[in-house]
């Protein structure tokens, strides 16, 4: 075979994706030397998976193993699309977080940071290779494409570069602060995608989610103790903290998409995205609302999570709350509209509007006194120092 | 890694095993005598460059009395928490004889010096047993049992569902290894 032959037959593949993979890894920041023994291996948990569609207009058919069964080119097009946003989220938080290794506050804080960065290039990993092995040239083409875009909030990023599918993975990360308010309020949006596609009719989706969940549940409580250390240290005023939590609860209601949304339903007459509790529900799916509904179980699960948080907080500091779910948001039937922290109305001008926003969300005043704070013990246990 | 015996392990018989991790993890890691706030704070409190005050603290927390050891067998255990790789084991029957005795504490400082490694604990060895993984009873630091029994949580870290892991940032062989303690010592 002449060289011109072989370039004419030359086909791209899952191996040819990895050496774009390890291409993007250092055009980003990723020091690939961080990942010491770390193997991105492919897992899929096929008992789980399930062996028939579980609900939808296909319900108790066997699942689709390949393409070729799934019987319709837009039930395809649907799988392809939530494979690359999910795999679009993994490579983001990396771009988003690489840059905070240096400045860890204690050395299991930067080991952990370190795994959660893996085990997400991992997830992409495994999707690219959903999307590369599963979908041929069009998927080939989408797995491409995760490498291609870059986070808005990557400080190694070029003005031509396209940025990530979703909001919140183009906010910048630029504290240990907002680390662990991302791994607590965004990875939990993830924790709920994965599970509700765990239940997928396509089952090499459907197998992908469980070794996916497992890794996911040690991000989740990194973020969560991170936290509560602080919280409980008491040096960073709740009052400050309550900004950051406005900020990140309305950015992750945002991730769950559109209300009354008709993707979502055809996703679950398609099979493709159950409910986060498909499997444990009793009740018939209200189909024109899925995505309010797992936004519901989210809220829920926030409210929660943030008294286990507060159970720390010192005597003379506010206790931190979770932020209505009308507040500030960008998506839905409450984008647009002005509500104050706690759900009333907001009465007053557009200026007054904005006055408020910066009496509760983040500012340059706030990012400062933040770093000031960064100076002291400002989190439990933090002893290590470079 | 695993050894090839574990390949014909019987999953139907871990079932339920999986289905209890949360709450065995939480009845034996938030138990009195294993003070968890103690154990989350050893996590960041030992990083490198380790120094014998690091021992100390894990003794502690584990309840062991002092080492007691020559200085050239402190310098010997620290070389070889600094050597060795998971999930090698090996590296344990280069150390003097004195210290090999006592494979609880040296599981400890593994443990907390690399995180995956898991704390020898008969408890836990029993409850592998129940689930029909055979770990033989010892105290002294052996390589090859060791080993097995690492390799014996590491597979069922694997072999688990998703719903088997709780929230929590403690390594997940913690997560293993102390329901497996709980899961051990029941009737």
């Amino acid at each position: 075979m002449t060289p011109t032959e072989v370039v004419e037959q030359y086909e791209p593949n899952f191996e040819a994706w990895i050496d774009q993979f390890q291409e993007w890894q250092t055009r980003i920041g990723f020091d690939t030397a961080w990942l010491g023994d770390y193997r991105f291996d492919i897992k899929f948990d096929w008992d789980t998976a399930g062996d028939t569609i579980e609900f939808g207009d296909f319900e108790g058919m066997p699942k689709w193993n390949r393409r070729m069964q799934v019987p319709q080119q837009s039930i395809r097009d649907a799988i392809i699309s939530m494979v690359s946003v999910q795999g679009d989220t993994e490579f983001a938080s990396v771009e988003q977080q690489w840059h905070l290794l240096d400045s860890a506050p204690t050395e299991y804080d930067r080991k952990s940071a370190l795994r959660i960065m893996c085990e997400e290039q991992r997830h992409g990993w495994q999707m690219a290779y959903v999307l590369c092995n599963y979908f041929g040239e069009h998927g080939i083409r989408e797995a491409q494409k995760l490498l291609e875009r870059n986070s808005g909030g990557n400080p190694h990023r070029e003005d031509d570069e396209g940025q990530r599918l979703l909001g919140s993975f183009n906010e910048p990360i630029d504290h240990w602060l907002d680390f662990f308010m991302f791994t607590h309020f965004i990875d939990r949006d993830g924790k709920f995608q994965l599970k509700m596609l765990s239940t997928s009719s396509f089952k090499p989706l459907a197998a992908s989610m469980g070794p996916m969940l497992k890794e996911e549940s040690f991000h989740l409580g990194t973020g969560a103790n991170g936290l509560r250390r602080i919280v409980k240290q008491g040096v960073i005023p709740c009052e400050l903290i309550q900004k950051y939590v406005n900020k990140w609860v309305s950015t992750g209601l945002d991730l769950f998409g559109v209300d009354e949304s008709t993707s979502a339903q055809w996703s679950y007459v398609y099979g493709v995205k159950g409910r986060y509790d498909e499997r444990e529900s009793t009740v018939a799916a209200d189909r024109e609302h899925l995505n309010e509904e797992s936004r519901a179980h989210y809220y829920t699960e926030l409210k929660e999570e943030m008294v286990r948080i507060n159970k720390g907080r010192h005597d003379d500091q506010p206790e931190v709350f979770i932020p209505s779910d009308k507040f500030h948001r960008g998506v839905g039937k409450y984008h647009g509209k002005k509500f104050d922290l706690h759900g009333e109305p907001f009465e007053g001008s557009e200026q007054d509007w904005e006055k408020y926003l910066t009496t509760v969300l983040p500012g340059d005043a706030d990012e400062a006194a933040l770093q000031e704070y960064f100076k002291e013990e400002w989190i439990q246990y933090r002893e290590w120092k470079e | 890694m695993q050894a090839h015996a574990f390949l014909s392990i019987d999953r139907e018989r871990l079932r339920p095993f999986f289905e209890r991790v949360p709450e065995l993890f939480e009845a034996h890691h938030l138990s009195e005598a294993q003070n968890s706030t103690g154990y989350e704070e050893l996590l960041y409190r030992i990083y490198r460059p380790y120094k014998g005050e690091m021992l100390d603290m894990i003794d502690e927390w584990m309840g062991h009395g002092p080492r007691n050891w020559r200085t050239e067998v402190e310098r010997e255990v620290m070389l070889m928490l600094y050597a060795i790789r998971y999930p090698d084991t090996l590296l344990l029957e280069s150390l003097s004889e004195d210290t090999q005795m006592d494979l609880t504490r040296l599981s400890g400082y593994l443990h907390f010096t690399k995180h995956t490694y898991s704390i020898w604990d008969e408890d836990t060895r029993k409850g592998l047993e129940k689930l029909g993984i055979l770990i033989p009873q010892t105290d002294e630091a052996d390589p090859f049992i060791y080993g097995a029994y690492i390799s014996a949580i590491e597979l069922l870290k694997d072999l688990a569902p998703y719903y088997s892991f709780i929230e929590h940032d403690v390594p997940r062989q913690r997560l293993f290894q102390a329901a497996l303690a709980a899961y051990g010592r029941e009737e």
